[in-house]
Order: C-alpha cells, then sequence, then structure tokens
C-alpha cells in the first residue's frame, strides 16, 4: 500500500474521473441511452456499459476513499514519482520521440533527397516497398532506439552495443520482412 | 459424431494435418513443427531474465497471424506454438533461478530457496534434474485434469447458465480476479471497471462510436493488440527502464562455482520425491483452475505443504532436492489447469490464457466458451475438434518437454547471462514492430506507448494490470450478455437479479471482495491476541 496521502489522493482522482464519465462524457457522447425506447420495444443503449463502468469505478474508489480517510498515518513509503521520474521520462520520451520521428521520415526525407528523378515525381508509398527505401526509417529509428537507450541505462556509449543495436535491427528485419510479401515494417504502411 | 470420434478427429487434426516438409516421404505435421518450435523459444526465452512465457506469447502473435493468415487452418499451428512457448518458459525459469540465484519468471522465485544452494554445493546439474522432472509431472497431471474437466464443466454451463447467469459469471469472475490479484481488492475493481471503460470507446451497435469524442482515431475504438501489449510488456518494459536507469550500477559479477557433487537423479530419488511433485501438483492444479491467482501463489503454497512434510537431514531452503520439487511442480502445474475458465467459461484466468484467447479471437473460427463443447451428433462441431487438438498439442508439448525438455534446459544456462540494460531495448523494439506488423499503423504505435504510460502508472500505484486487461477482453461478451438477457426479460431493469443462480453469483462477487478486503491483522497483533487469550 502505497502511503496514506497519496491513496487519498488518487481516490479522488478517480472519483472526480467516474462523475464526469458517468454524468457528463458517456451520456452525451454516445447515439443512445442507457436504456431506450425504439418502436415499442425497450432495449440496451450505447451508452449502458461505459455508465455501468464509471458506476463501479465511482462506488470502489469512494469506498477506497473512506476506507484510506480511516486508515491511521504509517511511516510513510517511498513516493511513487519524484524528479528523477521527470527526469527519466524526460531523456527517454526524448530518445523515444527522436527514434519514431526518424523511423517515420527518414526514408521519405532519403527518398526525396536521393530517390530517381525524372518527369514524374516518385512518391513514398510508389517505393514503400523496395530496397533501401523500405529499411531506411526503420533501420535508423530502431538503431537509435535500441542503442540510444541501452546508452541511456549504461550511462556510456559502447562500441559493442553499437554492433548489438545493428544485429537487433537486422535480426527483426529477417523475421518480420524477409520472409513475407504482405508485411511491412514500420512506418511503410501508413504511405 | 460419438464424443470419441471428436477426440480421435481432434487428434488427427494436428498429427495429420497440413503437411509441413516430408522427410524420406514422411511428412511432418505443421502442428506438431509448430508445437516444437513454441516449445524450444519457450525454454529459451523462460531462461533469459527479463522474457517470459507472456511476453513471447505476445510477441510471436503477430509473427504468427502474418505467416499463417485468418483462416480457420491457423488455429492449431498458432494455439500449438503459443501452447509450447506456455510450457517451455514455465521449465525454462528454473535455469537461472539453480544456476545464478536470478528467477527467470517471477514463479521461479522460491526455485532459487533450495536450487541455488544446491548449485553452490556442486549439484546444479541434479538440481535442474529434479526442477526438470517435478515440472514436467506436474504439468502433464495438471493437463490431465483440463481435459477431464473442461468438457465437463462447459456441458453444465451451457445446460443451466442463460444470459443473466453468463452475465453475473462474468462479474464474479471478474470480481475474484480483482481481489485476488495485488494488495488492495478496491483497487483491483477499479482497474477492472477502468478496463470496461476503455473498452468502450468506440465499441457498441450505433453508427456513431460512442465515447469517442467525435474523432475519428477514437471512433475506430482502441486496438486489442496495442492496448494489451502495451499495459502488459510495455508498461513492465517502461518500469524496469526506469528502475535500471535509477540504480545505473555496475554488472553483479556472477561467481561460478565448480560443478563436482553428484548431479545424477536416481529413479530411487525421483521416486522418493513422488509424494512432495504430488501434492505440489494437486495444489497447483487447484490453485490454477481459478481465475486470476497464478503460478506464484501456487509455487509458494506448494512449497509451504512440501516443507510441512519434508522430514530428511537437509532442511528446505538449505538446498534440498525435495524443496525444488515442491516449488516446481505446483508451478508448472497451474499452465494447464488455468485453461480450464478459458475452454469451458471462455474466461481467462492469467496472462498466457489472454493470449491463446486473443489468437483464438484474431484468427477466428474458434470462440473459446462453453458452446465449444456441444457434442453434436448430426453434424460436425469444428471447435470441438479444434479443441481437442488444442488438448493433443498440449500433450505433444509434454512429451517434448519429457523427451528433450531436460537437455534443453541444460544447455541453456548461457542465457541467463544477458543483461536486462541490452535486452529491454530490444524488447521494446520487437514488441512495436510486432505491433505494427499487425495494425500497419502508426496510430497503433502510439496506441500501444499511450497504453504502456497507463501500465507504468498503475503498476507505480499498485493498482494490478490484470484485472484492467481481462476485464478489456471480456468486456464485449460482458455487454453482449447484458443485451440479450434484458432482451429475454422484456426489459425488466431487474434481469440480473432475476435467477437465483445469478444472484448467487452477485452475492458470491460482494462476499469476494468483502472477504479479501477485509484488514489483515498483523502478526504482531496475532500473538498480542493469543497471549491475551492464554
Amino acid at each position: 500500500m502505497l502511503s496514506r496521502s497519496v491513496e487519498i489522493w488518487l481516490a479522488i482522482f478517480f472519483v472526480v474521473f467516474a462523475g464526469l464519465a458517468v454524468f457528463v462524457w458517456a451520456p452525451l457522447d454516445s447515439e443512445t441511452a442507457a436504456i431506450y425506447e425504439f418502436r415499442r420495444q425497450v432495449s440496451i443503449g450505447d451508452a449502458m456499459l461505459p455508465m455501468v463502468a464509471g458506476g463501479g469505478i465511482l462506488l470502489f474508489s469512494v469506498a477506497h476513499l473512506m476506507l484510506q480517510l480511516h486508515r491511521q498515518s504509517q511511516a510513510e513509503d517511498q513516493p511513487p514519482f519524484d524528479r528523477a521520474t521527470i527526469l527519466f521520462f524526460v531523456n527517454f520520451g526524448g530518445v523515444l520521440a527522436l527514434s519514431l520521428a526518424l523511423m517515420f521520415w527518414a526514408g521519405p526525407l532519403a527518398l526525396s533527397l536521393f530517390g530517381p528523378t525524372g518527369d514524374e515525381p516518385v512518391t513514398y508509398r510508389q517505393m514503400r516497398s523496395t530496397f533501401p527505401w523500405k529499411y531506411i526509417g526503420f533501420v535508423l529509428g530502431g538503431f537509435t532506439l535500441v542503442f540510444g537507450l541501452t546508452s541511456l541505462i549504461e550511462g556510456r556509449i559502447r562500441w559493442v552495443r553499437v554492433f548489438s543495436a545493428i544485429l537487433t535491427v537486422l535480426a527483426l528485419i529477417f523475421i518480420f520482412d524477409v520472409p513475407f510479401d504482405t508485411t511491412l515494417l514500420p512506418p511503410n504502411g501508413d504511405f | 459424431m460419438s464424443p470419441l470420434e471428436y477426440v480421435w478427429a481432434g487428434v488427427m487434426a494436428v498429427i495429420a494435418g497440413p503437411v509441413a516438409f516430408e522427410i524420406f516421404g514422411l511428412g511432418i505435421s505443421l502442428t506438431v513443427l509448430m508445437v516444437f518450435g513454441g516449445f524450444l523459444l519457450g525454454v529459451v526465452g523462460g531462461a533469459t531474465p527479463g522474457l517470459s512465457g507472456p511476453f513471447l506469447m505476445a510477441v510471436s502473435l503477430p509473427i504468427l497471424l502474418s505467416i499463417f493468415g485468418f483462416t480457420p487452418d491457423a488455429l492449431l499451428p498458432v494455439m500449438g506454438f503459443l501452447v509450447g512457448v506456455m510450457k517451455g518458459a514455465t521449465v525454462g525459469g528454473a535455469v537461472p533461478a539453480i544456476l545464478f540465484n536470478t528467477p527467470g519468471t517471477p514463479d521461479a522465485m522460491m526455485t532459487t530457496l533450495d536450487g541455488y544452494p544446491m548449485a553452490q554445493k556442486g549439484q546444479a546439474g541434479k538440481a535442474l534434474r529434479t526442477a526438470h522432472f517435478a515440472s514436467v509431472s506436474g504439468d502433464t497431471f495438471s493437463d490431465l485434469v483440463l481435459f477431464t474437466c473442461a468438457p465437463f464443466l462447459a456441458v453444465i454451463v451451457e445446460a443451466y447458465l442463460g444470459f443473466g447467469e453468463k452475465a453475473a459469471l462474468i462479474i464474479l469472475s471478474m470480481a475474484f480476479i480483482a481481489a485476488v490479484v495485488g494488495v488492495s481488492p478496491l483497487k483491483g475493481m477499479i482497474a477492472a471497471f477502468l478496463g470496461l471503460f476503455v473498452a468502450s470507446i468506440g465499441t457498441g451497435e450505433d453508427f456513431y462510436g460512442r465515447l469517442s469524442l467525435g474523432t475519428d482515431v477514437l471512433a475506430g475504438g482502441v486496438p486489442m493488440i496495442a492496448a494489451v501489449m502495451g499495459v502488459l510488456i510495455l508498461g513492465e518494459v517502461l518500469v524496469a527502464f526506469e528502475n535500471m536507469w535509477r540504480d545505473r550500477r555496475a554488472n553483479v559479477v556472477v561467481k561460478e562455482t565448480p560443478q563436482s557433487g553428484d548431479n545424477r537423479l536416481t529413479w530411487k530419488e525421483r521416486k522418493g520425491l513422488m509424494p512432495f511433485i504430488g501434492i505440489s501438483a494437486l495444489v497447483g492444479t487447484v490453485v490454477g483452475a481459478l481465475p486470476g491467482i497464478g503460478s506464484t501463489l501456487a509455487a509458494t503454497l506448494g512449497y509451504a505443504t512440501g516443507d510441512k512434510m519434508h522430514k530428511g537431514p537437509v532442511k528446505f531452503g538449505q538446498g534440498t532436492p525435495e524443496g525444488i520439487a515442491a516449488t516446481e511442480a505446483a508451478n508448472s502445474a497451474v499452465s494447464g489447469s488455468n485453461l480450464i475458465p478459458v475452454l469451458s467459461l471462455g474466461i481467462p484466468g492469467n496472462v498466457g490464457a489472454v493470449f491463446i484467447i486473443l489468437a483464438a479471437e484474431s484468427i477466428g473460427g474458434f470462440n473459446p466458451g462453453p458452446t465449444v463443447f456441444r457434442f453434436s451428433a448430426s453434424e460436425v462441431n469444428s471447435e470441438l475438434v479444434i479443441a481437442f487438438g488444442l488438448f493433443t498439442a498440449m500433450m505433444l508439448a509434454n512429451i517434448f518437454n519429457w523427451v528433450i525438455g531436460g537437455r534443453i534446459m541444460a544447455a541453456c544456462g548461457f542465457m541467463s547471462r544477458i543483461s536486462s540494460q541490452v535486452l529491454l531495448p530490444m524488447v521494446l523494439l520487437l514488441t512495436l514492430t510486432a505491433i505494427y506488423a499487425q495494425e500497419t499503423s502508426f496510430t497503433a504505435i502510439y496506441f500501444a506507448l499511450a497504453f504502456a504510460v497507463l501500465g507504468y502508472l498503475l503498476r507505480k500505484l499498485r493498482i494490478p494490470t490484470l484485472p484492467f486487461v481481462i476485464a478489456f477482453i471480456l468486456a464485449a461478451n460482458l455487454e453482449n450478455a447484458f443485451r440479450q438477457a434484458f432482451a429475454v426479460s422484456g426489459g425488466d431493469p431487474w434481469f440480473l437479479f432475476k435467477s437465483p443462480l445469478s444472484l448467487v453469483f452477485l452475492a458470491l462477487s460482494v462476499a469476494v471482495v468483502i472477504f479479501f478486503s477485509r484488514p489483515k491483522i498483523p502478526e504482531t497483533g496475532k500473538a498480542a491476541a493469543k497471549e491475551g487469550k492464554g
């Protein structure tokens, strides 16, 4: 169990979320009400499940809140989040965002810079199943993700990790792409 | 078809099904090959700390679907592979637990207690043989219980439960899972209802995708594989990343102990282990049949029971084969019986079972649940043939385990040395690629990452993830049961409380949450209470 104050804030968050879900979001954002009548037949509408779900969250978060309010404060546990959490997510998110951006855009960018030229402009969609264009984004993005995260966790850059990252990307190409004609590596399905 | 003919058809669907290749004119069945492949992957993956059976099943599924497509012919090879992984990972998890005091899977934690001391005494080989013998014995026993119980339970459910009772039974299962997983049943219930809520986004019967806020992204619903893998796998990876990043400590140098002791496991010794294996297999089977409890508790209970039975010179915890046998038989016995609720009720009881259901739902043509076991004589129930084919695949995996499992285990020791900081980034890329291969859209990756953050938050806030995932998967069935029960009752708002059986299920749901929520008396309090009485 987390510290009393964290549990109370958690319960309050769920009470507010569930209240909004049951009384605002679910009824206003569904086509049919929880129970509706159509041609003299009463049926369960689309709003029922989210309202039941929200009602359940509301019920149990109120019960949790009550229990926590009556709980005696004990020696405080470590808080679940601290400044290091934010720092971690900034670092991790940075590597992840860079990797995904490279994965998505490197192929189209490379094609526009080094692709075949002619009267008709060649689109990435036309080349997405063609070597080497189909691998550029995945190789660059995948390598950045694996190598970047390993280096981030280890706190240093090692050449051996460069090789393991390259091997990982190559292995995934051999697993997901080489044997299949229909499977698309990221980001080729989006073009 | 008679019941025996159904059983035989299931066996033949595996043995004499589509052929992968021929050796000297003899066709090798594709399903047999896939079970073997899954088993190999499971043992190697289980022996690698940081990987686990469910993770391997999760990343294998999109690849398998790419290979086999979405036709009914794909069901047995795909599910056979997943079953092989599940069984292989259970035995593989014992390898690093014994050799390096690092459990490869959470349920191998108790194996370290006696396995590692035995390895330090130079008896690693004997410890591995004991773990293998106990594990495969427990697993086989559990499978036999599954084969006999699941059809009967399904027939009873189908005969006596209407829509209202089925809805109440799903509620009871969710309440039970929420109550027994994690430290707080109330938080478990919140997680379960949150799973239902998320599952209702973009779904429903109306043209407009409910809770979509008018956006196309949400109107299409939440991709199931992205959500399940995000919460279960990527959430765990995120927490592990953060912990390693915080620690950033030097790799622990593994000290090798020369293995010079008696490493054989004689038939006499195996006979001596049988009482421990028998009791633990029974404990594991019973625990496994209850949704949500899982193999870690089974291992703990098996170990505690074995400890009470043990009268040998070496005590439990100091390196005795009986300790390993009691643990491994119990945690392996879970893997068969936890398919009882899946096949007889359509309710996944643990993470491994979630992926069996996902495979069946993705491919189609097989809907795990009571309707599978309709022994219709006039027409062939193909789902029943698949079910018996699945049982055959499980037995095949056991045979592979008996024959070569021990040798593969012994050869997998080197996998235990792969460090997590190298492995986990690879796991992240592998998972994202697997999700993309299935959904072919970056949106699915964004969904998976969003659910990874949700899984991370749930873990950090000590809210169990399993109730969330299982409720997410069962939401469609629950809503369907609600709608049909309501329609059958003629629009009676009390439709859920009309039958005595559904009332019993609902009362049990409330009771189970209250029972597990009651404040626990600390040990000091118990001692004081005893002294007070005395």
